[in-house]
């Protein structure tokens, strides 16, 4: 494959900051978004933390009611037909246009495609399925399906900005925007595409982030600023978060031509699945060192080429444990060390979004100059012997960053960025 | 032979989120000629909510006319109406006014008169019904 790809705009709307400024200071101090939350003004619920937007009010259905940062000027036409999440998609995006330095026209000539990953709005679907019963199916809100199922995010984010080249959604729980941003760079190193815009979006509400409590899945430590705590023996559990990042892919000569801003290169993906339960990670890791070995092999590197990991781990206990595992597999037995940190002790997990949003941060820590501490991590498990997490963030340039992501089924899929060619 | 179950009722309309939606949203005086005409249940005293609706959704505002809208002007020729902002706007009408309005009907309003005469006619074949506040 001749063509290479560099990550050229990004932009955040995170439990750790609604722009690139603040993200990648609370990523430097190690400052969490965490926020205590009551669910269905229910006290008794054990989920008491969660990773939450800040200057955004969009609790009801309705978008006359929400209330948004007043620099994003949307149309009614688009705003009726989105959900929360969709909101913060559609802010995300235009951050990430100005700072590509790419204007809405340039999006038109259908050389520009859109993957997006979510997980739809249980909030919006509730909504409309309680009115369509309300109403014994008589009616419904025109634009009740758009807004709420699974690929609300491409409908109308290609919609709105007048896409025409590759539109598609990806449905792969925690991994989803980890295969968006693998697609994406298939479809430009393929020349199908010049450039991709790659959003992953979620909600934080009862709706979407509760039913992972009955999976027992979820934290109940109170405390925001412990409550998680990836690879930690005192983990228990993930703290669930929403929002929407937007990463912009461009093949290098396309960027390099228009004079774009240039983060990373994406140079290579691999995935693969474990083969082995719906809910829990491959008790050894396996799909997820194979998909590390994949995405190193695409990417021409070694295990000892690698600077940094940005980890998947969620504060799970088995989650982290599978991936440290996994880690060790690949890493270890290379005789190799790079630093791991899972940046989801600041943020939260948000799901769908969490691998362009971890993409995204391993695009700043490229350019930026700096490897992100695992924040909460005082005594890490047992598994994580031999493994590098550094506490506190280093100064640091990682020429090689690998970036990790599993999602329900099993699902592994790895990324590898480095820093670009000058 | 056992009798059939028989089904409940269907509900007239969906719960009236949009009176609240009026409430929280538009001029007082529009709330104020809502309020009348939930008294008085005169048609006419409707006119100036029914308007006031139709201009919110607009879906440009810069079509939007000064003063009062000509009943000559047309939904989709002159204001830009697209189908999703009609049927938006029929079904706020619906749940605001408690009335009902079939496919056929919305498909002959073309103009603001149109729109105007149409709600005044069903709030008239209505009258008798109570509209439920929000």
């Amino acid at each position: 494959m001749s063509r290479s790809a560099l990550v050229t705009g990004l932009g955040f709307i995170t439990s750790i900051g609604n722009d690139r400024a603040a993200v990648t200071r609370h990523l430097r101090e190690l400052k969490p978004g965490l926020e205590r939350v009551e669910f269905l003004h229910n006290p008794s619920l054990p989920t008491k933390v969660a990773g939450t937007v800040k200057g955004f009010s969009v609790d009801s259905p309705s978008w006359r009611d929400w209330r948004y940062p007043p620099d994003y000027d949307l149309p009614r036409e688009t705003l009726r037909g989105v959900s929360a999440h969709g909101l913060y998609a559609l802010c995300a995006v235009e951050q990430a246009l100005a700072d590509a330095g790419l204007k809405p026209a340039d999006l038109r000539d259908g050389a520009t495609g859109l993957y997006c990953a979510s997980a739809g709005s249980a909030f919006m679907l509730h909504h409309h399925l309680a009115h369509m019963h309300a109403v014994r199916g008589e009616r419904g809100n025109p634009m009740g399906v758009v807004a709420s199922i699974a690929g609300t995010l491409n409908f109308n984010l290609a919609a709105h900005y007048g896409i025409r080249g590759a539109v598609g959604g990806f449905v792969a729980a925690c991994a989803s925007s980890s295969h968006a941003l693998g697609c994406a760079l298939d479809d430009i190193r393929l020349g199908r595409q010049a450039r991709m815009l790659v959003v992953g979006a979620e909600e934080v509400n009862a709706e979407t982030i509760l039913p992972f409590a009955a999976m027992r899945a979820l934290s109940t430590n109170p405390d925001p600023l412990t409550a998680s705590r990836p690879f930690d023996r005192q983990r228990d559990g993930f703290v669930g978060a929403g929002g929407a990042v937007c990463l912009i892919l461009e093949d290098a000569d396309t960027a390099r031509r228009r004079g774009a801003p240039i983060y990373a290169e994406f140079a290579g993906w691999g995935q693969a699945a474990d083969g082995f339960n719906v809910a829990v990670s491959h008790p050894e890791g396996a799909g997820l060192a194979e998909a590390i070995r994949r995405a190193l092999g695409d990417a021409g590197v070694t295990p000892a080429d690698i600077d940094y990991v940005n980890a998947h781990a969620t504060s799970t206990p088995a989650g982290d444990r599978s991936e440290a595992l996994a880690l060790r597999a690949v890493f270890s037995a290379a005789g190799a060390r790079p630093p791991v940190s899972s940046t989801k002790g600041l943020t939260g997990h948000p799901l769908s979004m969490s691998g362009v949003m971890e993409a995204a941060f391993c695009s700043l820590a490229i350019r930026d100059g700096f490897i992100p501490g695992n924040a909460n991590l005082t005594a890490p498990d047992e598994a994580c012997a031999d493994l590098n997490l550094p506490v506190a963030t280093r100064d640091a340039s990682p020429g090689c960053v690998l970036n990790n992501s599993s999602g329900f089924g099993g699902s592994n899929v790895c990324h590898v960025l480095r820093a670009a060619k000058v | 032979m056992p009798s059939q179950p028989t089904s409940p009722a269907i509900p007239v309309a969906a719960p009236n989120h949009a009176a609240r939606t009026l409430g929280q949203h538009f001029p007082t005086e529009v709330c104020a000629a809502y309020e009348r005409f939930l008294t008085t249940k005169v048609p006419a005293d409707a006119d100036l909510v029914v308007l006031a609706i139709m201009l919110d959704h607009l879906p440009d505002k810069k079509l939007r006319p000064a003063g009062t809208p000509a009943d000559a002007l047309g939904l989709v020729n002159d204001l830009g109406f697209d189908s999703v902002a009609i049927t938006e706007m029929v079904f706020f009408l619906e749940d605001l006014f408690q009335v009902r309005i079939t496919n056929e009907e919305i498909l002959r309003v073309k103009t603001v008169g149109d729109l105007r005469s149409f709600v005044r006619q069903k709030l008239t074949a209505s009258v008798d019904n109570s509209v439920p506040r929000a």
